[in-house]
């Protein structure tokens, strides 16, 4: 199972009980509005990232190679009025890096950014493996 | 002038390990070229440097009569240090006779070596003896994840020289 797989399945699961839901559609800009921006309380997870760097360099090409990936994942919401349990909502995104398995690197960063009323959530999940 | 270039295709340095208990001293050849030799002789994949030491011993002295030091030699002290990803089939696998790595350290099996400085291609210069496995220093980390390790060929006796 991909990455942004895994990711949506236990998002699904982890967040059923809250006030946000989970969009299984890529976050493109329709009309001009991103659609968790016209979506909101709604989380949208970005495609996959993929890059291979090399980890060990051997006289033999058996390199190991490290690949890194990068997964966003938006959330709007409503500034003045923010769901109550937001706080629980953001906590369940991070842990779900934890559902990916076989990566010996799984990081998930959260910032924020206002537009008029509107508070975005950008989670970025960071996985490496071999 | 010309260089000992590793980086062309197919010609790799290449390190050859042969512990099958057999006394190939009178002809060390045999050990990876007949038929009974080669069946055991063990590849160690993934090297990553590697480092030749061959350093003559001195014994220097000085004299009332001489301006300068003098020196003579005093038997070498020769070994090969290598560092190798690992690969968990030579490592700890066996090839015929010859027992993985780890295994050949551990019992301080007499091994028999040959590097191939370019390959082994005609004309391909290698170096050869017997010696120990030796400074096996395997290291894992979160940021290297892989298992990393040198590894030291203490020679015992001179290395012979050859072309393939």
């Amino acid at each position: 199972m991909a990455f942004r797989d895994t990711l949506l399945a236990n998002l699904s699961v982890a967040l059923a009980s809250t006030n946000v839901s989970v969009s299984s559609e890529l976050p493109f800009t329709a009309a001009g509005v991103a659609l968790y921006d016209k979506n909101m309380k709604k989380l949208y997870i970005d495609a996959e990232q993929n890059a291979t760097t090399e980890l060990f360099s051997t006289l033999d090409y058996n390199d190991v190679f490290q690949q890194e990936i990068i997964i966003n994942g938006y959330l709007t919401v409503d500034a003045k009025n923010q769901p109550s349990d937001i706080n629980t909502v953001i906590s369940h995104v991070i842990n779900s890096r934890l559902s990916v398995a076989n990566c010996y690197l799984r990081e998930c960063g959260v910032t924020n950014d206002y537009t008029e009323d509107r508070n975005t959530y950008t989670f970025e999940f960071r996985f490496l493996t071999i | 002038m010309a260089y000992i270039a590793v980086n062309s295709t197919a010609n790799f340095v290449r390190l050859d390990l042969n512990a099958d208990g057999v006394d190939y001293s009178a002809n060390v050849d045999a050990a990876f070229e007949s038929v009974a030799g080669l069946a055991n002789v063990l590849t160690v994949p993934a090297l990553q440097e590697v480092t030749v030491n061959a350093t003559p011993g001195t014994f220097n002295w000085q004299q009332l009569d001489s301006l300068s030091e003098l020196v003579v030699t005093t038997p070498s002290t020769n070994s090969i240090a290598v560092t190798l990803v690992l690969d968990p089939t030579t490592f700890f696998g066996n090839v015929g006779s010859t027992q993985g790595i780890f295994t050949t350290t551990n019992n301080k099996t007499e091994t028999y070596f040959r590097l191939y400085w370019q390959g082994d291609d005609a004309g391909d210069r290698y170096i050869q003896g017997k010696g120990y496995l030796s400074g096996i220093a395997a290291a894992v980390s979160p940021g290297a994840p892989v298992w990393v390790s040198p590894m030291e060929i203490l020679v015992n006796g001179s290395y012979a020289v050859g072309t393939v």
